[in-house]
């Protein structure tokens, strides 16, 4: 008796599901229907996707020219101190050394894949 | 021409195979984002910032899943990192005029308004994100938390728990 009546709430339960995810459909469908969308021409799309890549090259050449610069300064700065002050380059490379598994051991954080 | 020789010619940088995917699942983008978002505007803006993401992303496309669910993935992460941004700003206050509008438009083309729509925009979009993407997209669980970058048991949860405040709030507005 009891097992029939867990049973028969349950579908009772379903059925009540069902009935909200329909009024749930019911109203997403009405909302297409309220708000129709309108494609534009593929001459449009065209355009943007152009424009997107050009932006997209200009900022890689950016970035790589940022990084080389970015580079070239970090080894002169390094070059420098090692004809200058190779002492001073010794302590860089020990706490380097020191450092290092505490950057190794420092929790990444988790990105999401799109 | 079908989907899977514009993905590949895309790929490769075919710019006319690739203005021909977007324009082919511009309309299907648009409706997902409005049912998600509520709000008109937003979904188109968010419509297009999906679109530039897809062209500089589109050589990381795997074909795993359908390319229509890979821009489902690509504009529910810039939702929720738009909400992210905005989460200090209280715009409850627009979403309540949007819907307002949505009311008066509905009115207008003699049509009654759906009151879970009203529900819809109370949920949290975390909660409201999975809801649709399952029951009305019919997406797994497994699918949805790939999506999100969730736990499959959290998406099942929020799915539940969230239906189940629907119906909650449907019954009282139908007893009132």
């Amino acid at each position: 008796m009891k097992d029939y009546d867990s049973k028969n709430s349950n579908s009772m339960l379903d059925d009540e599901e069902e009935l909200t995810v329909k009024q749930l459909t019911d109203g997403l469908e009405k909302l297409d229907q309220w708000n129709p969308v309108s494609t534009p021409n593929l001459q449009w799309f065209q355009q943007n996707v152009e424009l997107e890549k050009k932006r997209i090259r200009k900022k890689q050449w950016k970035d790589l020219l940022t990084f080389i610069s970015v580079a070239v300064l970090v080894l002169s700065v390094v070059i420098a101190v090692v004809y200058r002050q190779p002492i001073l380059f010794l302590y860089f490379q020990l706490v380097g050394i020191i450092l290092l598994p505490v950057a190794l051991n420092k929790t990444r954080k988790k990105v999401s894949n799109e | 021409m079908d989907e899977k020789d514009l993905i590949r010619k895309a790929k490769k940088g075919d710019t006319l195979a690739l203005s021909k995917l977007l324009q082919q699942n511009y309309s299907f983008l648009v409706k997902y984002l409005m049912k998600v978002t509520l709000h008109p505007q937003v979904a188109e803006d968010l419509t297009q910032e999906t679109m530039m993401k897809c062209i500089e992303k589109i050589q990381l496309y795997n074909g795993e899943s359908k390319f229509s669910s890979w821009l489902i993935t690509i504009a529910t992460n810039l939702f929720i990192d738009q909400k992210r941004r905005k989460k200090l700003e209280n715009n409850w206050l627009e979403q309540e005029q949007v819907l307002r509008k949505m009311k008066w438009n509905a009115a207008n083309m003699n049509e009654d308004w759906a009151d879970v729509l009203d529900i819809l925009a109370q949920i949290d979009e975390g909660i409201r994100m999975p809801i649709v993407l399952k029951h009305y997209y019919g997406y797994s669980y497994g699918e949805i938390g790939k999506m999100m970058g969730l736990a499959e048991g959290t998406v099942k949860s929020r799915v539940s728990n969230g239906l189940k405040n629907v119906r909650k709030e449907l019954a009282d507005l139908e007893g009132l």
